[in-house]
């Protein structure tokens, strides 16, 4: 883990999110929605960037859960400080970091 | 009331919720004896409410054993979430029996499992998602921003929607119902949430769903909308519900949505790797098929072709 980072103002990178199921099937929501680093506050850079390390997003085991009824998959792409990583992480999402991380980069990527 | 030649003080004097915290938390003989006088009480069903979990197991057997067989009632827990992503939410607002709070979403929740619970017992006798009694739990308030609701294989769980394209996702009576469905399907023939079986899934959903709604209302086949999720979209959005039963494919056309996908007849079924392999898309087929089952009946359609489905 390299939480130091998380207080780099500087910090490069970029934030990605696909979503997929739900309620409904939209076809207009079904597409991938990304963020650099460089249109986020400082404080949202080091949200997303501190999440990901409670999360160990970068070193965890990809799990293969499928999401229940109704339940969405998320598509997480993170490139952080030259990191970059590419997870599938499907509702309920039982991890309470990785839950919020998800919940940022779906907010801050819209 | 106290039949029994031999009165314990547990029997007579001590009020339910003693006997409930006894029951819980004394002693196994205690308890034992607690529980027997839970059993004879007439606000059992008060009882029972107020100290959540499911009904089964040793107490169902006694009572099963004692002829003591009182009518199924929904055992409803909501909790809030607070706007973390967190289900079921940290804080319970409403537990059975508990008085309105002022929250809309908390309390439609609360009405909406009812509603569920009452269509399934009193249309089909079937007591609760397991047939067993299992407690309805739901968490509402989930995360911040979030367009969706889902049944996460224990409990319901609401988004508040984004309040630009949506509203809060108990606002519809129809999508409680579809998604409490879910958990039935689940116990009870397991359909595979994947192609074609798991568009039988969520259109067994949509019918129930449906179903709830209507008997809620009192209306026959020709009556109701068969729209599901008529009160979820905003004013901004191009569209009536997230999908017709009555017309597939009609449900909305919104520059940022897109064009309901659904078809309405398998000649235009939808091969597709995205949604579960068309889950929420070619669900459209067999709902339509109901629709013109439940009008062509004619009737109250939980009463005609609910029964069949």
């Amino acid at each position: 883990m390299q939480t130091g980072k998380t207080c780099d103002e500087t910090m490069t990178g970029e934030a990605r999110v696909r979503i997929e199921g739900g309620l409904a099937h939209f076809p207009g929501l079904a597409k991938e929605q990304t963020v650099s680093f460089d249109d986020l506050a400082t404080a949202e850079r080091q949200e997303i960037a501190s999440l990901a390390d409670q999360a160990d997003f970068f070193g965890c085991t990809p799990a293969k859960d499928t999401a229940g009824p109704d339940g969405r998959t998320y598509t997480v792409g993170l490139t952080i400080a030259g990191r970059s990583r590419e997870l599938r992480i499907a509702e309920p999402i039982r991890d309470p970091a990785l839950a919020k991380l998800v919940s940022a980069v779906r907010r801050l990527s819209k | 009331m106290c039949t029994s030649p031999h009165r314990h003080s547990l029997h007579c004097i001590l009020p339910p919720y003693i006997l409930s915290q006894i029951a819980e938390n004394g002693s196994p003989e205690l308890r034992a004896m607690a529980v027997r006088s839970l059993l004879v009480d007439p606000t059992m069903r008060i009882v029972r409410a107020s100290t959540a979990g499911p009904v089964t197991g040793a107490i169902a057997r006694r009572r099963a054993a004692a002829g003591n067989i009182l009518t199924p009632s929904p055992l409803r827990t909501i909790r809030d979430a607070g706007g973390e992503p967190e289900a079921p939410g940290a804080t319970v607002v409403r537990r059975e029996g508990d008085a309105p709070t002022g929250d809309v979403a908390v309390d439609e929740a609360y009405d909406g499992l009812g509603a569920t619970f009452a269509l399934f017992w009193e249309a089909y006798q079937r007591n609760s998602i397991d047939d067993a009694g299992m407690p309805l739990d739901a968490t509402v308030h989930y995360d911040q921003d979030y367009d969706n609701a889902f049944w996460d294989g224990t409990q319901m769980v609401f988004g508040d929607g984004d309040g630009e394209l949506f509203n809060r996702f108990t606002i519809s009576l129809d999508v409680i119902g579809h998604e409490l469905t879910h958990g039935v399907t689940e116990k009870e023939s397991g359909l595979a949430y994947f192609n074609q079986s798991g568009a039988l899934n969520e259109s067994i959903s949509d019918v129930f769903g449906s179903l709830v709604k209507q008997r809620l209302l009192g209306q026959t086949a020709d009556q109701a909308d068969w729209l599901i999720g008529a009160e979820l979209l905003t004013a901004k959005v191009n569209g009536v519900a997230l999908r017709s039963m009555k017309a597939p494919g009609t449900a909305y056309d919104d520059p940022v949505l897109g064009k309901d996908p659904q078809p309405g007849h398998m000649n235009d079924f939808v091969r597709t790797n995205q949604d579960n392999g068309g889950v929420h898309i070619n669900s459209g087929i067999p709902n339509r098929a109901f629709y013109l089952a439940a009008t062509a009946i004619g009737g109250k359609a939980w009463d005609q072709a609910g029964q069949i489905w």
